[in-house]
């Protein structure tokens, strides 16, 4: 077993040296904001932008909105393909599994083609803009979900339930959900990072989302862009860290897949 | 009673409510309002293309109190203190849509919203003098002619007012010092061993108007600027730098430089000027007009023919063609298209004109028409990856 | 009356309702999918359908095969393929290989407890880590006037880059994708990992097998499906990036993905029609994946719970 440590400790140092170092590179280049200094000065003007907290505010309200629809549409379908529908499971992962198969700038193109014409006018409002989005994050909101009734044991669940008189409202919200709040919390925190950093719908669509904001901010300007993203990556593995904490221990501990 | 029987009962009267249900809606729908003509006069004013005199615009245009417009960065020419100034001289609101667009996604963003006036439609855009074409042959913009359109030169719009060149820049060579020791003057220099790894342009060469002038402004100083001969050799221009290691295939934007990435970027004057003033010395940016090779690109404005604002958007181009909003363009480096005209009557002061690199660099600067343009951009793009990369 | 074969439900002639529930709860569960199937049709079999259907299509709007025969006619685009498929099988296999090595370590390897959250969060992150700002971080770091590169000749005084060596290229590119792909193979290694059973090892051991052994005979082909299965899901991964490659080196390394934005997003080179066909080739190729990847997990299913 120890020369399995010896090893184990190379490969983990060889991880940490390649993951660290590029994100290294960008912190010391946003502190050379003031010429020959290491100063801070990046931050400061990057957060003195009144843009930047529009648009966060705009894709985090999209981005929970998003989330309230993608629950509302995937949850319980899920549970009820788990509880009832077996047989279709693979219909249903190979539906979730289509938005990972098509490119998302054919997709958006598709459905601005579709929806943009009457007599079903989506892009006058944000509407089109979260269809996306919920599709983007179907295929990991749903596997978070999966997973975490996978964990659980759904049908004696539902049973005991059933048999202490709860109707299917209550089976949801005061059995299931509870059960699967881990599960759930890792798909929400997903979609949330997916939606903070999603590009390509809002620029097509031409929404003043935070992804299309980073990227004009990344190609008209130097240090600021470079302080956000790293502050962006901070303040996303606080988060998830956050979340691991308050799951720990509870049922259906979930992956935390990503996007590319 | 079974439940057979009990079923169609209640579908029965179900069916009946939905039919109710169904029908009030289209009577309703009958009897909405039908959406409100414009009065005829107005009709004829908007679409005479004309100028509109000011008394009748600024009322009209303060009335529809909003101006969608698309790709303006604050930092392009300029168009941030010019859609201020817009904002607090008329006292209208400006809803700015995505200002990294490109020239091909504006149109895209008329062609997607034609039927919708919402927000996400814009009423002006600015595009590349290449894309007009495309632009006029699907019918996307409505003409108008601005009270100053006999000063704009007659090669650089449409004689019917369906477009116009508001401003140009030329391509230079922004250089970052002290990366680059010995700052090259002219595009052969580019060729040399000790800019290596150096030489970026700025933008991508399938999609950035940009970056198919440099090409054709290398081969227009290989060409001795025989503008037919232009496009094959810059791309052979190209050719030879990325063999010889020079080029860098990266698109360049403020932070690479900043950075060290890109010491040698290729770039509009107004950018590379905007981008010193922005760097502020770190790192120092030199900036040289190739003594060969000097390709102008303008860009042209233009309303959307679905434009929600009409008048709002004929109110802006009042605004910029005017003396004072082609200051703002000179301001932010950018070459008003009126600018002749302006220095001759003296409206050009001349510490803005000192700013600018030396007007004899401008002199030599070549227009290639609108069809030109059209034939090079094919060109180009099409043989783009097979010379430089070999590619069939 | 005794109920026949079960297969169509008799409820006529007057009968006492039959003793079992007729197939109606069966229709029942199906309204329960039906939102969801909605949905999907709506907003994702459509719009998908629509590049089906326009692939077909040539700039006039007439049916065409046209747009198939450029694809296998033109060089670039065999040229683009091949690149996509070329990153995509090695930051595949790569990232597999490296990131199962992470995983082992981190879960079966005696490292600190502590470590294994650590990078099972931090791995959430870096997954999503992509697009302009990873590019710029590793252009920071190996570029030209990267960290890295400054480092190294301010200590050798040799310079990278003298002899050509440049980071933009297929294999720059593919350490850049590593950086999302290592962290997707460990967060779905780990609680397979953690789900080989400490009895399989101390049983191999009563049996006197030994650690390798262990390994060959029975822990690897427990996990090959779930590696296989990620794998592909690595290579789908690659295969699908765009805002990474674009932001890496625009146009100028030859991808599927790029080239469809370039065609259909310019318009010099706007062709519907052959963008349309060109993503019907890479969801051709992504299907397949899936195909797979359903595959090994449906081997993979033999050894759950």
């Amino acid at each position: 077993m120890k020369q399995s440590r010896i090893w184990s400790w190379i490969i983990l140092i060889i991880g940490i040296f390649y993951f660290f170092l590029p994100l290294f590179s960008v912190f010391e280049f946003s502190m050379r904001m003031v010429k020959d200094k290491y100063t801070f000065q990046a931050y400061i003007v990057a957060f003195s932008d009144k843009a930047f907290y529009e648009n966060f505010g705009f894709s985090m309200l999209w981005a929970i909105l998003t989330i309230i629809v993608s629950l509302a549409l995937i949850v319980p379908t899920a549970y009820w393909v788990h509880l009832r529908l077996r047989r279709i499971k693979p219909l249903i992962e190979l539906i979730t599994l289509m938005p990972f198969v098509v490119p998302a700038v054919v997709l958006s193109f598709g459905l601005i083609r579709l929806y943009g014409k009457p007599p079903l006018v989506l892009t006058s409002s944000p509407l089109l803009l979260i269809v996306g989005y919920v599709t983007l994050s179907m295929p990991y909101m749903y596997r978070a979900v999966d997973t975490g009734l996978r964990a659980i044991d759904v049908g004696t669940l539902t049973e005991a339930a059933q048999s202490l008189g709860a109707g299917w409202a209550t089976i949801l919200f005061r059995v299931i959900f509870p059960n699967l709040r881990v599960a759930i919390l890792s798909g929400v925190f997903l979609t949330f990072a997916i939606v903070m950093g999603e590009f390509t719908f809002a620029s097509l669509l031409v929404w003043p989302a935070f992804g299309p904001y980073m990227e004009e901010i990344g190609a008209m300007r130097a240090y600021t862009p470079q302080a956000l993203s790293v502050v962006s990556f901070a303040l996303t593995w606080i988060s998830i860290g956050l979340l691991q904490r308050i799951g720990r221990g509870a049922p259906g501990q979930g992956q935390i897949a990503g996007t590319r | 009673m079974s439940e057979r029987e009990r079923l169609p009962r209640i579908s029965r009267r179900d069916f009946l409510k939905l039919a109710g249900m169904g029908g009030m809606a289209a009577y309703l729908a009958g009897c909405a309002p039908a959406a409100t003509q414009a009065p005829p006069a107005a009709e004829d004013l908007l679409s005479s293309g004309n100028s509109i005199p000011m008394d009748k615009l600024l009322p009209a245009a303060q009335g529809e109190g909003t101006l969608t417009t698309i790709a303006l960065p604050h930092d392009w020419a300029n168009y941030g203190e010019m859609i201020e100034t817009y904002k607090s001289k008329f006292n209208m609101k400006v809803n700015e849509l995505n200002p990294d667009a490109g020239s091909s996604d504006e149109l895209e963003a008329i062609k997607a919203n034609k039927d919708s006036k919402g927000p996400q439609a814009p009423d002006v855009i600015d595009i590349g003098v290449g894309h007009t074409v495309t632009a006029m042959n699907e019918g996307l913009l409505a003409p108008y002619k601005v009270a100053d359109w006999d000063t704009i030169g007659d090669d650089v719009k449409d004689p019917n007012g369906y477009w116009w060149a508001e401003y140009y820049g030329v391509l230079t060579f922004e250089v970052s010092k002290p990366a680059i020791e010995n700052t090259p003057q002219d595009w052969e220099d580019l060729l040399k061993p000790e800019y290596k790894g150096k030489v970026a342009m700025a933008g991508d060469v399938l999609k950035s108007n940009e970056s198919v002038m440099t090409v054709l402004a290398s081969g227009l100083s290989r060409s001795g600027g025989d503008i037919e001969k232009a496009p094959e050799m810059g791309l052979q221009f190209w050719k030879e730098m990325n063999d010889a290691g020079n080029f860098i295939p990266v698109i360049a934007d403020q932070g690479k430089i900043a950075q060290g990435e890109t010491p040698l970027t290729i770039e509009w004057d107004y950018l590379s000027l905007a981008n010193r003033d922005a760097l502020a010395g770190n790192p120092e940016i030199e900036i040289v007009v190739p003594q060969t090779g000097v390709v102008a690109g303008p860009y042209a404005g233009g309303i959307s023919a679905y434009a929600p604002h009409p008048y709002a958007a004929r109110l802006w181009w009042e605004f910029v063609m005017s003396d004072e909003g082609q200051l703002l363009y000179l301001k932010g480096y950018a070459h008003p298209i009126r600018f002749n005209d302006m220095v001759k009557r003296g409206v050009v002061p001349q510490d803005m004109l000192d700013k600018l690199p030396p007007a004899a660099a401008y002199e030599k600067a070549v227009f290639p028409t609108t069809q030109q343009l059209q034939d090079i951009k094919t060109y180009i793009t099409e043989n783009w990856r097979k010379v430089v990369f070999g590619e069939g | 009356m005794s109920r026949t074969s079960g297969l169509e439900p008799r409820l006529s002639e007057g009968d006492a309702p039959p003793a079992r529930p007729q197939s109606k709860s069966f229709d029942w569960a199906w309204i329960g999918v039906t939102p969801f199937l909605i949905y999907a049709i709506m907003f994702l079999f459509l719009p998908s359908a629509s590049i089906f259907v326009r692939s077909f299509q040539g700039p006039d709007g007439g049916f065409t095969l046209q747009n198939f025969a450029t694809l296998f006619s033109r060089t670039d685009i065999i040229n683009a393929y091949k690149t996509s498929i070329g990153i995509s099988v090695l930051t595949s296999v790569g990232g597999a290989v490296f990131g199962f090595l992470l995983a082992y370590a981190v879960v079966l390897g005696g490292l600190p407890r502590f470590l294994r959250p650590a990078l099972l969060t931090f791995s959430g992150v870096a997954s999503n880590f992509a697009g302009v700002p990873l590019a710029f971080a590793f252009i920071a770091t190996m570029g030209n006037a990267g960290l890295v590169t400054r480092l190294i000749e301010s200590w050798t005084g040799i310079d990278i880059h003298a002899s050509g060596f440049t980071i933009y290229n297929m294999w720059g590119l593919s350490i850049v994708y590593m950086y999302f792909q290592f962290p997707l193979m460990v967060l779905i290694m780990a609680p397979a990992l953690d789900g080989l059973r400490s009895e399989w090892r101390e049983a191999c051991e009563n049996l006197g097998g030994t650690y390798s052994q262990f390994w060959r005979y029975i822990a690897f082909p427990i996990l090959m499906p779930s590696i296989l299965g990620t794998t592909i899901l690595l290579f789908g991964n690659a295969f699908g990036a765009y805002a990474t490659a674009y932001a890496f080196s625009g146009s100028f390394i030859n991808l599927v993905t790029i080239l469809i934005g370039a065609v259909i997003q310019g318009d010099v080179l706007y062709d519907p029609g052959l963008g349309n066909a060109l993503a019907l080739g890479m969801i051709f190729i992504m299907l397949l994946c899936m195909l797979g990847y359903a595959w090994s997990q449906r081997r993979a299913a033999r050894w759950a719970k």
